[in-house]
């Protein structure tokens, strides 16, 4: 067989078959089905000049509703990102009854469709549900007391929004700080406790560094998967246009008017975010992993 | 790996205080909402029996008792489940995932041998662009069908011929005289779901793949297997459970998806509509009880969903350890 | 001839793994590749048995070209250092496999394939394991497995992939000598791949020396560790102390290799040939003894003596002690050998 560098390719090939049927036809479909159309998206906002893709994104409402998104979105993730990772930490180190069972109903946000969690969510956060109707009446002793004028409403406010994306985060994160908990050698802690460090500076000094690109991946996870979340959040917010209107919504808004070209430019804004956080979140795992492997 | 009984480097009253936190946030965030979901779906109003028994002001002064309240709910969740356009949807649903989840399983297991099997160029942009479908909007994942195959999308833009008045004929036109609908249509509904669900059987069985590494097949290689047979007799039998995971996974997805299949769906009431669809619909007329008794039964698949996953899990590290 | 392998070369993005490799292997012989990880030795095996492609060369089987050939056509029998034996199956369905995958025409009746797996399973001592899973066996009786599922197939030659790295220090032991003696029963063209040299000079017939790519030396056992080729070999083979050799014996200069059990301890120098030798430790090892030694020079010498011999220095001075050298070899720089004569 000649020695040429046109061979490079074959060369380093396994003997095991299939390899050109297995990657031609899966690279086929790939392309046919995530990689064209995602490339047509992209095409179809260049319909649009520089100066009118501007106006577009930059448009009142869609930075109001660009606000709402990323502030709800980063403040559920950051509140799921205390919750997760007790949640996983209890998972990871303690034994108590009914683990498994807990272990398994973490996965469901995943399972369930939205359209029922954001049923699900509206109704047990409004006035009627079991815990909206118990803020109400705690509202109601509260401002009677103190004579305020506050409100505890959860549902139809930003703060539902905020639910709903808590919810569809969770898993996210525990699912990505459990295993590492798992996998921290409990020797190490020994160790340090053997030198003399109490608990709070094993936790700070030894047991944090390892899960902190875990917990910050997860926290990526969640942000991503919350940004473009629409089917539970559009039942649990009221949807009001520059308060509690999210991008997604706002996508759909300017398709059922046939604007195609404002819809994929807003789409076209998402994407680059979405991106953005894919890089981010590969950076952070090839920074917890290489932390791993040290 | 189960964690070690003495965790005697701890303060003492950390344990009893994460699991209570740990158990209310989930009892709250997790519980609560399924309660919901069958309460509501049986018309029970859970509220108004809480607010009895905590003795609240103004709280109903007599309900029925829980179980005939019950008895009653069933009768208007059995009228919700026979409703035409119900079972309309409830066929569409199982339609799409019939035809995406053996689609996407036989490319995800193409795809996973491909890359855990294969060094070359571009492996490393091919494995994160499986990840792609997850990473962004579902809404995006409608919008840019609609972009190809709507009504000003590319289609329309592609000349397919002339007309009668010597104008061009554009392939959407062309496809519309003949009713050849893609969004706003069934087509369009199971393009969304496939591409929705595309990632889940590659990202299960490449890191496994991966793990188990190429000496098995090899093996097989040396002892005068065919492709065929290797792939069948000794790659199969080892993947089975990351694979049925991946599979139940992308069913979950595919029976559920919301957001892409609205924005191409264009709600056609008993056409178009799949379940999840359908429960916006009732929702927003307030037929909360039927809205509730559709979403109860995909709230039961996701359950399932959670205990075959659960099982497999168990399976899975079994076949690890042993 | 067995297997022919002329200037096969192998590269691995910048790692030169084979570099020019021209070897052959005689037919019913078995034969070693030993080195150092990353000498290339797997690789090798690898591209006999078709799981590897080689850049350049080519290799003939019992005068065939075997170059293009695939691996599931080469009729080899390849060992794993893991077993990769199939979970899922049986240890019955594991040695049947290679003869139930074969094409309906050339597949044996089932019973024949039932005797013939219960003959290998009795040549590999496993006769009542048949039923059992691989999970349920321990390393040494996997790796015998393994052994009878290659042979299933009647290969024409049977390469083993470190067989016995995964093993205890006792199985491994035993195993080796069970190959040993199982190959004088079969007399089947085998290579194996190995890191330890006693391991590679105890079982085999031959023994290729492999370093960075290229082959160092081959031959027969006695050859290699007698007169072994260079520097690395001698190295390599067994420990070594090395001395700069004096004007008087190397005029160039060069290097003195002697092994440590080619020294000698006493109390008395009577031949007058003795070092003077100060003991700084010692270990005894069963029945010899590695002692550690000093010259008044500063020299270190690592010695390896019997225990009787041990023993008999009880009364002495470990603080005056002379060495013996029996035997060495001076290294010349212009790569020639000489006996080091005392």
């Amino acid at each position: 067989m000649p020695a040429g560098k046109k061979f490079h390719f074959r060369q380093n090939r396994s003997q095991l078959p299939g390899f050109g049927l297995s990657l031609g036809l899966s690279v086929a479909y790939l392309s046919l089905l995530i990689l064209l159309p995602l490339a047509s998206l992209i095409l179809f906002s260049m319909n649009l000049s520089w100066r009118e893709f501007w106006t577009v994104v930059t448009d009142r409402r869609v930075l109001a509703a660009f606000r709402v998104s990323f502030g709800s979105t980063f403040l559920a993730a950051t509140i799921d990102l205390f919750f997760g990772f007790v949640i996983a930490w209890v998972l990871a180190r303690y034994q108590f009854f009914g683990k498994r069972l807990v272990d398994a109903v973490i996965d469901l946000p995943f399972a369930i469709p939205t359209a029922v969690t954001g049923i699900a969510l509206a109704t047990l956060f409004s006035g009627k549900g079991l815990v909206g109707g118990q803020l109400e009446a705690f509202a109601h002793w509260f401002n009677t007391a103190f004579s305020t004028q506050l409100s505890f409403n959860i549902a139809f406010s930003q703060a539902g929004i905020v639910v709903a994306l808590m919810f569809i985060g969770m898993p996210f994160i525990v699912r990505t700080v459990q295993p590492v908990l798992e996998e921290l050698d409990k020797e190490v802690e020994e160790a340090a406790s053997s030198l003399g460090a109490d608990f709070r500076h094993i936790f700070l000094r030894v047991i944090f560094p390892g899960i902190l690109p875990a917990l910050l991946t997860g926290f990526a996870l969640a942000f991503a998967r919350g940004l473009g979340e629409y089917g539970s959040v559009i039942f649990i917010s009221s949807n009001a246009p520059y308060e509690t209107e999210i991008v997604p919504l706002l996508i759909v808004m300017r398709l059922g008017e046939f604007n195609y070209e404002g819809a994929s430019a807003i789409g076209v804004a998402m994407l680059a975010c979405s991106f953005l956080l894919l890089l981010a979140i590969n950076f952070l795992q090839t920074l917890a992993r290489n932390r791993r492997s040290a | 790996m189960s964690a070690a009984p003495g965790h005697t480097l701890e303060p003492r009253w950390l344990k009893p205080v994460l699991i209570t936190i740990a158990l209310l946030f989930l009892a709250v965030f997790i519980l609560l909402p399924l309660v919901t979901i069958f309460s509501q779906a049986l018309s029970v109003n859970l509220q108004d029996y809480l607010a009895a028994a905590l003795g609240y002001e103004g709280a109903t002064p007599e309900l029925p008792p829980l179980f005939a309240s019950l008895g009653e709910g069933t009768s208007v969740y059995r009228a919700a489940l026979s409703d035409a356009e119900v079972r309309a949807a409830i066929r569409l649903t199982l339609l799409t995932a019939l035809i995406c989840v053996p689609l996407n399983t036989f490319f995800g297991v193409l795809l996973a041998w491909a890359v855990a099997r294969f060094e070359f160029r571009g492996k490393n942009f091919l494995v994160s662009l499986i990840e792609l479908p997850f990473a962004i909007s579902p809404v995006i994942a409608g919008l840019i069908f609609i972009l190809i195959f709507g009504a000003s999308g590319w289609l329309n833009m592609i000349p397919f011929g002339t007309q009668a008045d010597g104008s061009t004929l554009t392939l959407y036109q062309w496809m519309d005289a003949r009713n050849l609908k893609v969004v706003f249509a069934v087509p369009g509904i199971v393009l969304a779901t496939l591409f929705v669900t595309f990632p889940f059987v590659a990202r299960e069985l490449i890191p496994l793949m991966q793990e188990m590494g190429k000496d098995d097949e090899e093996a097989a290689l040396t002892l005068g297997a065919s492709g065929w047979q290797l792939f069948f007799r000794v790659t199969l039998p080892n993947i089975k459970w990351g694979l049925l995971y991946g599979v139940i996974l992308t069913n979950a997805r595919a029976i559920g998806e919301f957001g892409a299949v609205a924005v191409v769906s264009g709600n056609v009431r008993g056409e178009t509509t799949t379940m999840p669809l359908y429960i916006e619909i009732l929702y927003g007329e307030y037929q909360f009880a039927t809205a509730f008794a559709v979403a109860s039964l995909l709230t039961l698949i996701a359950l399932v969903t959670l205990v075959v996953k659960a099982v497999i899990e168990y399976l899975l590290q079994k076949q690890r350890t042993g | 001839m067995g297997i022919e392998i002329s200037q096969v070369s192998k590269r691995f993005g910048d790692f030169l793994a084979l570099d020019g490799i021209d070897l052959n292997i005689p037919n019913g012989e078995l034969t070693a590749l030993l080195g150092p990880s990353g000498s290339g030795k797997t690789t090798l095996l690898r591209i006999i048995a078709g799981l590897d492609t080689p850049d350049t060369g080519s290799i003939r089987f019992f005068g065939e070209d075997a170059t293009r050939k695939r691996a599931r056509d080469r009729k080899v029998g390849f060992v794993f250092q893991h077993y990769a034996l199939f979970k899922h199956m049986t240890i019955f369905e594991n040695v049947a496999f290679g003869l139930r995958v074969r094409p309906r025409a050339l597949r044996p009746e089932k019973a024949t394939i039932r005797e013939k797996v219960e003959k290998l399973l009795d040549m590999v001592q496993l006769r009542g394991m048949a039923r059992r899973f691989p999970s349920e066996l321990s390393g040494g009786q996997k790796q015998r497995v393994a052994l009878a599922r290659a042979l299933a197939v009647e290969p024409k030659v049977l390469l083993l992939d470190e067989p016995f790295g995964a093993l205890d220090a006792r199985v491994r032991q035993e195993l080796r000598r069970w190959l040993r003696y199982l190959h004088d029963e079969i007399h089947i063209t085998s290579v194996f791949v190995t890191h330890d040299q006693e391991e590679a000079l105890e079982v085999a017939d031959r023994i290729v020396i492999l370093n960075k790519g290229k082959i160092e030396q081959s031959g027969t056992p006695e050859d290699v560790y007698d007169n072994p080729a260079n520097p690395f070999v001698y190295g390599f083979l067994g420990n070594v102390n090395l001395f700069h050799a004096r004007k008087e014996l190397t005029p160039n200069g060069g290097e003195i290799f002697i092994r440590p059990h080619d020294i000698s301890l006493s109390a008395r120098d009577d031949s007058g040939k003795g070092i003077p030798v100060r003991v700084t430790t010692h270990r005894i090892l069963g029945n010899r003894v590695r002692v550690e030694l000093e010259t008044r020079e500063g020299e270190n010498i690592e010695a390896n003596i019997e225990r009787k011999d041990w023993n008999a220095l009880q009364d002495a001075d470990l603080s005056a002690l002379y060495c013996q050298i029996l035997q060495g070899k001076i290294h010349a720089p212009d790569n020639t050998w000489s006996n080091y004569v005392i």
